[in-house]
């Protein structure tokens, strides 16, 4: 259906050239919340630039992909369908790799330097895959831990006190298998935390050697962690929305997430206990940002990056960040903001289960791709098959 | 015209039967043996076998699928002996038959999750009595379920395998020559002064057991390669070896299908050990047995028998109500912190989101059941009709000819033979629903068949008689004696068709390549979700679904056929 009405709409643009001041933007559109927040966009923009943004509602992102990749085998340098692409991961390196996006426009955003990329470097990291100024961040997840304060008054604030507070009350926390989003990202997180080789080298291809001194100090930890853990270690949940349930039940008294907007939605729906609270580790939280890219063909780059600062204006990450809206984190850097822009993001009636603003400290890249896999892989050679 | 239908139907429910198991049999072994087009493996070779055995934890997979399905159904047997020795030719036996029966459709997947919910460290049992009875103010950090030894999974299996089996028998205890010789001799033994519990072990059961040898079998068979249980409550590291065989299956590596495949052959292996030990070990009870008979005790093991059978009903009844108070309580339940006994507030939130969520699967799970129920119904009438005209003038038979048939799926594990059907769909590009309704048509065709033989077994021929000597056709005599005779029979096993198409996991998810969402595969689904509410108002959901289709057969029939209502 998505597809049949993107390709009503790419017959439309051909038949009636659209004017010079209507963007395609190719973004996921499987959120009724995503796609309001994008016709909120497209007014504002209307109003302020007379560009219009239409939303092409993508049911898998690759296909916009594929689409550019085909138009630039077909020769079309110059003129192509698709202005902006919302993308992170393997969709950006795909399109990294092809050279499909518009380079080096990034920086000239005059709101970009409000994200501080100089000290959040995931604002142009990608896993582990430099931006290049291809694709400017958008909004992003980290890691959020939460825990019960009806037994817990001072939760751990960093990865060696965690092993502390596992160690004082057994069994009450738990991390999911390695093959699950939340699990890998655990093992990252302790392996970022921990490893005493140079950061860089997560951020690049992953060698034998690196891998070696990353994984002493992390099997270290958690050998000493598992039988701690719930069920001693021995059973780990396959996914990670089993946690919540765990906590729910008070079997854990602290927990994890990715997306912090969820923990007071479960609150809400009696699935988390009332007493439950979100915070973020002091060492660091893993984080990944989503980005808008230009295409290299995109006859509209300058209408497009217009666009994309606007995306970037406080008022608009302001409006994302409402969990009545979105709940999607912003990627301005508070400090960077003024008290007039920083009030834009302030909450009237913040859950209490929520995480307070500017909850993180520290956001942690997503080390290279090519860690994932080799830390799962060494994850199951150490602790064995488990299915 | 009509015979010619009721002889090609016989063959159809033979082909049915056969061809989806034999040819999913066939495309489990092929990838076994490394042939895999799909990732350009077309040497055949023992690659994929040796990977298996490099596999460290290995045996104990294959251990915990032999003892959990082994001990399961060595307690479903003796519960069943207790159960029957003790109340048999007493009330009680009537009560426990309609207690029980529901059970015997509550999906396994349902039944599994409903069993987690009551061993659970937070459920309801250890909240009843905490703190005041352990000191507990936060859930015990050791739990049942996921223990290594499989113990949660022996309970659940039981719980499902209990009742089918004293089922089975009590429907072989009701047939009239059989009870009248066997209630003589139970007679005649209890006025030696032989205990009536004595009585059943010695003179009863040898003549029982090889009545419901192959149910007791299948389940067996079933038991040592069932995947939803083992799923939701038994170990990870090693999980049993079906668990196992389904994790490599959907294992993010494409290649791993070639060792799953493998593996699934070796489940079959695995499942005919089970039955040669079970086999074996019959030779062993039946000399004990026989001993006993000649030993002229009068109160052999009745103390024991007693005791089992009062702990075997307790138990199960104590389990099935705890289990559904606690399903319901927690589908209505707003914040519930441990320890305490109810929650804080009730609200129908849980239920409005669920029943919202469950508009497509529902609908799916409709669209599957409802004409794999019909067609397996209608070739099942066709068939014993068929039979019925074959055997017309001959002895009636009681043993249909096509029962050990109807055994296959049942014997065969559904993990070995459902991925190969599923692969070999694939290729054809036969698209999900066509080899989804194969799959649960060859699941759902033998127990309906079974069901109205038994009712056309009871038949009595003298309507047929006085209406073929009236002149009717055999077709006529068919649509107009038989049938509306048999509408009760007809309409419960529709509704056990139902039942068993509501209940399928495995032939649901992989035929339908996880597109096709039922109840029962969302409410696995849900119950590892983050919401232990929503999945109390699935697995409730899984278990009024077929509740509701009996009700239905009972009811419609009574209201639409019933010839005192057409008189008026």
């Amino acid at each position: 259906m998505i597809r049949w009405i993107s390709g009503l709409l790419i017959i439309n643009g051909l038949i009636w050239p659209t004017h010079a001041e209507t963007l395609q933007f190719y973004a996921w559109g499987g959120s009724p919340q995503v796609n309001q927040y994008l016709e909120w966009v497209s007014e504002q923009t209307q109003q302020q630039f007379d560009i219009t943004v239409n939303h092409v509602k993508l049911a898998d992102t690759s296909d916009a992909v594929s689409r550019v990749l085909a138009e630039k085998a077909a020769g079309n340098h110059s003129n192509g369908n698709v202005d902006l692409i919302w993308i992170n991961g393997e969709n950006f390196a795909a399109m990294d790799k092809h050279g499909l996006l518009h380079k080096n426009w990034v920086s000239e955003l005059a709101h970009f330097t409000l994200t501080n990329p100089t000290r959040n470097r995931n604002m142009t990291m990608d896993f582990g895959i430099p931006t290049n100024g291809q694709e400017a961040p958008w909004g992003k997840a980290a890691m959020v831990f939460y825990f019960n304060q009806r037994y817990l008054s001072r939760p751990p604030a960093n990865a060696s006190a965690l092993l502390a507070f596992a160690r004082q009350h057994p069994g009450r926390f738990a991390y999911p298998l390695p093959t699950d989003y939340l699990g890998i990202s655990f093992i990252k997180y302790i392996a970022l935390t921990l490893s005493t080789i140079e950061k860089e080298q997560l951020y690049q291809p992953v060698t034998e050697s690196a891998l070696d001194a990353v994984t002493v100090p992390l099997f270290d930890y958690l050998d000493k962690l598992h039988p701690y853990l719930w069920q001693q270690g021995e059973f780990f949940v396959r996914q990670a929305s089993r946690l919540q349930q765990l906590f729910a039940d008070n079997s854990l008294l602290l927990s994890f997430s990715f997306t912090a907007a969820e923990i007071p939605a479960a609150v809400s729906r009696y699935d988390l206990p009332l007493s439950t609270r979100t915070y973020a580790m002091q060492d660091g939280s893993l984080s990944n940002v989503h980005f808008i890219g230009i295409t290299y063909n995109s006859a509209h780059k300058s209408d497009a990056m217009k666009v994309v600062n606007f995306l970037l204006s406080p008022q608009a990450q302001a409006k994302k960040q409402r969990v009545s809206v979105w709940g999607d984190e912003t990627v301005l850097d508070m400090t960077r903001l003024t008290q007039d822009q920083q009030k834009l993001f302030a909450v009237d009636n913040r859950h209490p289960s929520s995480l307070p603003p500017a909850g993180h400290h520290v956001l942690l890249a997503e080390p290279h791709t090519s860690w994932t896999d080799a830390l799962r892989k060494a994850w199951f050679a150490r602790y064995g098959e488990h299915l | 015209m009509f015979a010619a239908t009721l002889s090609l139907s016989r063959w159809i429910f033979i082909l049915a039967l056969i061809v989806p198991v034999g040819a999913g049999v066939l495309g489990v072994i092929l990838p076994a043996l490394s042939y895999f087009p799909a990732i350009g493996e077309t040497e055949f070779s023992l690659d994929a076998f040796d990977a298996l055995g490099a596999v460290q934890s290995l045996p104990y997979m294959i251990a915990l699928s032999l003892f959990t399905g082994l001990s399961a159904t060595f307690l479903a047997l003796f519960g069943t002996l207790a159960m029957l020795a003790v109340f048999y030719q007493t009330t009680g036996l009537q009560w426990i038959q309609r207690l029980l029966s529901p059970v015997l459709v509550i999906p396994h997947a349902a039944a599994a999750i409903a069993v987690g919910f009551l061993i659970a460290p937070s459920g309801w049992p250890v909240r009843l009595i905490s703190p005041a009875l352990t000191g507990w103010s936060l859930p015990p950090v050791f739990s049942p379920l996921h223990d290594a030894m499989g113990i949660a999974v022996i309970v659940a299996l039981t719980l499902k395998a209990l009742p089918f089996i004293l089922l089975m028998a009590l429907s072989v205890l009701a047939q009239p020559h059989l009870s009248a010789r066997l209630n003589k001799q139970l007679n005649l033994a209890v006025t030696m002064g032989y205990h009536p519990a004595s009585t059943f072990l010695k003179v009863a059961w040898p003549m029982l057991y090889p009545a419901i040898r192959l149910p007791v079998i299948a389940m067996l068979a079933f038991a040592t390669a069932n995947v939803e249980i083992p799923l939701v409550l038994g170990p990870g590291s090693p999980p049993t070896l079906a668990v196992a065989v389904l994790q490599w299956f959907n294992h993010i590596d494409i290649t791993m299908r070639l060792q799953a495949s493998a593996a699934a052959c070796l489940q079959v292996v695995v499942t005919c050990s089970a039955v040669l030990f079970w086999l074996l070990s019959e030779r062993v009870g039946a000399g004990l047995i026989s001993r006993w008979q000649l030993d002229g005790n009068r109160v052999t093991a009745a103390r024991t028998l007693k005791g089992v059978a009062v702990v075997t009903v307790l138990g199960i009844l104590t389990a099935v109500m705890l289990m559904l108070a606690s399903l319901t309580v927690w589908s209505f339940a707003a914040h519930w912190p441990f320890p305490q006994a109810l929650p804080d507030a009730i609200t129908v939130l849980h239920w409005a989101s669920g029943l919202t969520s469950m508009q497509t699967p529902l609908t799916n799970t409709l669209l599957l059941a409802v004409p794999v129920s019909l067609g397996a119904v209608l070739l099942s009438i066709l068939v014993l009709e068929y039979e019925k005209q074959r055997d017309h003038c001959s002895k009636l038979t009681d043993k249909v000819s096509g029962d050990l048939l109807l055994f296959i799926p049942l014997l065969i594990p559904g993990v070995a033979f459902l991925f190969g059907l599923t692969w070999l769909a694939q290729l054809a590009q036969a698209g999900q629903w066509l080899p989804t309704y194969v799959s649960h048509f060859v699941y759902v065709l033998p127990y309906v068949f079974l069901s109205l033989a038994v009712a056309y077994r009871r038949f009595d021929e003298r309507y047929r008689y006085v209406a073929y000597g009236l002149g009717a056709s055999p077709y006529n005599v068919f649509v107009r004696v038989t049938l509306p005779l048999l509408s009760a029979p007809i309409a419960i096993a529709f509704a056990l068709g139902l039942a068993i198409s509501f209940s399928q996991y495995l032939a649901t998810l992989l035929p339908g390549a996880g597109a096709i969402a039922t109840i029962t595969t969302e409410s696995v689904a849900v119950s590892a979700g983050g919401s232990r509410r929503l999945s109390a108002v699935y697995t409730l959901m899984q278990m009024i679904l077929p509740l509701a289709g009996f009700v239905l057969a009972w009811w419609l029939p009574a209201k639409w056929f019933n010839p005192a209502v057409h008189s008026r």
